[in-house]
């Protein structure tokens, strides 16, 4: 083959390039940490960027802190705080899920806040005793179906999607994703050990290889009629709406018959990092989170529920006063993980 | 005992020592985190994910073994034995796949073979309307796509076996009467069977190591399973254990193939080298083998590319190039040239006592170095994320674990061409140096370096390279702000943003294609 060596003065100007690389990248590791002393806050988020970003922006904008975004599963945020202990530079822990936020919370990470504004704006069944987390925006465990396949009375509950009718025709989030745990540990803490086994057995032999990474996808899937049923929380369905208004789908909110559960009900919400150096900006950022504006662009962004009573959601929502919530409080999410990642794991979800 | 005392008095030595302790700690720590796991874990995985995740490893690892097999061997026969228009064209044209990061081949082909997907539009047409295609998320999707990516391996490897045969044998078998069919089979493959047998070994270790192509596809396999452990559950252990397998599963492979290479060295007998003859095909086979080659490149680079160009023209991508972009290649750069150069500073006094002081202990030093050819991504960020938990927690979440994480996972890159650099200067050189009175660091600056230069270069290049595709150990340990190209691809991606991911996949295909060409002409072998 003939690829020609380069010349050696073209030699020389590369080689010291990479001498001159080198130095630079040994710079920004040096300073980029100091760089970010200033009046900024970093933020780890489990939340997608796409959701977060704008509502950062808007608080940039009105009080000029500069926010610093780390973007990740939420998970292996917590996971990571834990490490970094108080060498951490995040100052405010975002994530999708309660029960992450608790256990955060229970490992002495977050700082409990006695602030009047968020008592104020936010119901105390959706945040931390002692304020270290606050809910911001509330999500439902919902059923998606395609309305080309499935007729809405077909399903009533979540666990009518383990009946062997449905092999092969419904699409799973992975067992990695916070919210299934959530959802799991919400179902046995309802119906026991026993019938959320079975239930999870059946789910795994009608789903198959339909076990996502991301809810967007499954909504996608049912969407172009690939499966005819998914679970995924209830936004996804209403942003894949707002992009394509025409798309055969719709929701079902499940477990509201007679003596039913109710829908699963997680939040997404916000913590202080305990070791903050940024105490007051970080309060602001909290404070104009559950301000009835920053209430409003936080739910919306993400077709979510406010929880600022005071906030009106969404009009393409389900109402919310129209259906009945789990009684499964979020803070027991937290000590009710771990026994549900053994039963998952027993049943061998993905 | 006084030899090892005064081994250990150079500082070089300590040097060298010090890097292999940096490099095997990792690996020792998940192999220690694993082995003390309640055994009710283990137990735990056995019973459940441990049967499936193997299953599904290797028997990826299998069908791609195959197809890389017969796409690699044809191809190199080709363009080795036949003369056609373009021939030399084609000849570059099938390296190119080794440009395209397997996660990126695999977002166009979830892409294209998807549901609804551009490919099941066209095969409706043909055999009707409710007629579904395979889904990429699939077995076959991730051979496809895996095969696609990696047959050039095969590919080089078998035509480098076939220039440098001893045509003699073939030309007897004919003399012999012997047909053209029966000789191929009976003499030039077996002749081909090392060097065969290596680039297939190559092929599983990349297929077992993967991360990007798995992920996307949705295909469950022991790297993936790692992946997922460390971002879904809050302690590492059974990560641990499957990261223990997956070394296990990768060492076996890195030893099959470091065996069959040293065999490969050794088949040529004597006799004059003479290029072999080329057939002349009609226009009936020229049109045909242009088909054929047109079809694999066309599959694994030219079809991608051209939906990368596209999608990056599109309103939505170009909206993205902003700063933030410029952000985010800068990122990548830094990253990747700093991954490079501690690469080769580490490297290379480990290549360099190696080849000038061949004790075991400087050998076991170098031999250490590989180790990160059997620490896929995921594992060589556990391992490095718990050894800094552990032992320097200082650094966690800074820049420098990061390029510790890469250093070590790509230092085998590097490696390849330092030492053969290295073993080239003969010490007489530096001896005669020293005897025309120029002091050790001249000698070092005025005849070692300018010799090693090239080497240098081809090292830096090739762990620059890697670095700037490598993705899970970069979702993993990257600090805050530190996004880099791979990282946007795959985030848009794995949400199907097909349009918003292009600028960056292509950009590290476009960055891909120079470093491909200095390593095609020098030692591929680490890509």
């Amino acid at each position: 083959m003939s690829f020609v060596c380069s010349p050696p003065t073209l030699r020389r100007t590369i080689l010291s390039g990479f001498v001159l690389l080198f130095a630079a990248g040994l710079i920004a590791g040096i300073f980029v940490p100091f760089a970010l002393a200033g009046d900024t806050l970093t933020i780890y988020s489990g939340r997608s960027e796409r959701l977060i970003k704008p509502v950062l922006d808007a608080f940039t904008a009105t009080t000029g802190i500069q926010v610093q975004l780390l973007s990740s599963g939420t998970t292996e945020l917590v996971n990571r705080l834990k490490a970094e202990g108080d060498r951490t530079s995040a100052d405010l822990l975002i994530t999708n899920d309660a029960g992450s936020l608790e256990l955060a919370r229970v490992a002495g990470l977050l700082r409990p806040l006695n602030m009047r504004e968020i008592e104020r704006a936010i119901p105390a069944q959706f945040r931390a005793p002692d304020n270290a987390w606050v809910g911001l925006s509330g999500r439902f465990w919902i059923v998606v179906y395609n309305s080309t396949m499935v007729k809405p009375d077909q399903v009533k509950s979540l666990l009518d999607l383990a009946d062997p009718k449905w092999k092969d025709k419904i699409a799973i989030p992975n067992s990695g994703s916070e919210y299934l745990q959530a959802g799991v540990s919400v179902i046995r803490a309802t119906y026991g050990e026993e019938k959320t086994k079975r239930f999870l057995q059946g789910l795994k032999t009608n789903a198959d290889t339909q076990v996502y990474q991301k809810s967007s996808q499954i909504v996608e899937a049912v969407a172009k009629g690939q499966v005819a049923l998914g679970i995924v929380n209830h936004y996804y369905v209403y942003r894949h709406l707002a992009a394509q208004p025409g798309a055969p789908i719709a929701v079902v909110m499940p477990d509201q018959q007679e003596g039913g559960m109710g829908a699963i009900m997680n939040v997404a919400g916000v913590g202080i990092v305990k070791s903050t150096k940024h105490l007051d900006s970080a309060k602001l950022l909290v404070e104009f989170l559950v301000a009835q504006a920053g209430q409003k662009m936080f739910a919306d962004l993400d077709k979510e529920y406010p929880l600022h009573p005071d906030v009106k959601a969404d009009p393409a929502l389900v109402e919310r006063k129209s259906f009945r919530a789990a009684l499964v409080p979020l803070t027991k999410l937290a000590e009710l993980r771990e026994p549900t990642l053994i039963l998952i794991e027993q049943v061998g979800l993905r | 005992m006084n030899t090892i005392r005064q081994q250990l008095a150079s500082p070089l030595q300590l040097l060298v020592l010090a890097s292999a302790g940096i490099i095997l700690l990792p690996l020792a720590y998940v192999t220690a985190q694993a082995l003390s796991a309640d055994p009710i874990v283990w137990s735990r995985l056995w019973a459940t994910r441990i049967p499936e995740l193997l299953f599904n490893t290797i028997s990826l690892a299998a069908s791609v073994a195959v197809i890389t097999l017969v796409l690699g061997v044809s191809t190199a026969w080709l363009i080795t034995r036949v003369e056609f228009p373009g021939r030399r064209m084609w000849e570059g044209a099938l390296v190119l796949p080794l440009a395209m990061p397997t996660y990126v081949l695999a977002y166009v082909y979830s892409y294209l073979l998807g549901f609804g997907g551009p490919v099941e539009h066209l095969w409706q047409l043909i055999a009707g309307p409710q007629v579904r295609i395979f889904s990429p998320h699939s077995y076959w999707g991730a051979t496809l796509v895996m095969a696609l990516d990696t047959f050039p391996f095969v590919y080089l490897l078998s035509r480098s076996a076939l220039l440098s045969m001893n045509v003699s044998f073939e030309e007897v078998a004919r003399a012999s009467g012997v047909s053209r069919l029966s000789t191929l089979w009976r003499v030039t493959l077996p002749l081909m069977r090392p060097s065969i047998a290596a680039g297939i070994a190559l092929v599983i270790l990349y297929v077992v190591s993967d991360f990007g192509a798995v992920s996307l596809l949705r295909y469950q396999t022991l790297t993936y399973a790692v992946f997922q452990q460390m971002t879904g559950r809050s302690d590492n252990t059974a990560a641990s254990i499957l990261s223990l397998l997956l070394v296990g599963l990768a060492l076996i492979f890195l030893i099959t193939e470091r065996w069959f290479r040293q065999r490969s060295r050794f088949y040529q007998t004597t006799g004059r080298y003479r290029a072999p003859q080329r057939h002349r095909y009609g226009w009936l086979g020229t049109v045909a083998v242009t088909g054929y080659l047109g079809l694999i490149v066309g599959a694994a680079f030219a079809l991608p590319t051209s939906l990368l160009i596209q999608w990056s023209l599109s309103h939505e991508a170009l909206a993205t190039l902003d700063s933030r972009f410029f952000g985010f290649v800068w990122n990548s750069g830094i990253l990747a040239a700093s991954a490079a150069t501690g690469g080769v500073l580490i490297g290379l006094p480990l290549a360099y006592l190696a080849s000038r002081r061949p004790t075991w202990l400087n050998l076991g030093c170098l031999q250490a170095a590989y180790a990160g050819y059997v620490l896929p991504g995921p594992v060589a960020a556990l391992a490095v994320l718990v050894l800094f938990t552990k032992l320097a927690p200082v650094f966690y979440g800074s820049v420098l674990i990061l390029i510790v994480a890469y250093v070590i996972h790509f230092l085998p890159a590097g490696l390849q061409s330092l030492e053969p650099a290295i073993q080239q200067i003969t010490p007489n050189l530096e001896e005669v140096s020293r005897t025309l009175g120029l002091g050790v660091r001249d000698t070092w600056r005025r005849v070692t370096l300018p010799l090693v230069r090239n080497g240098f270069v081809v090292a830096w290049v090739l762990m620059f390279l890697q670095t700037i595709k490598e993705l899970p150990a970069t979702l993993l340990l990257r600090p805050v702000g530190f996004d880099t190209l791979a990282i946007r691809v795959w985030m848009e991606a794995s949400e199907e943003y097909f349009q918003l991911a292009a600028p960056s996949a292509l950009l590290i295909v476009l960055l891909s294609l120079p470093a491909l060409a200095l390593l095609v002409s020098k030692d591929w072998r680490a890509a």
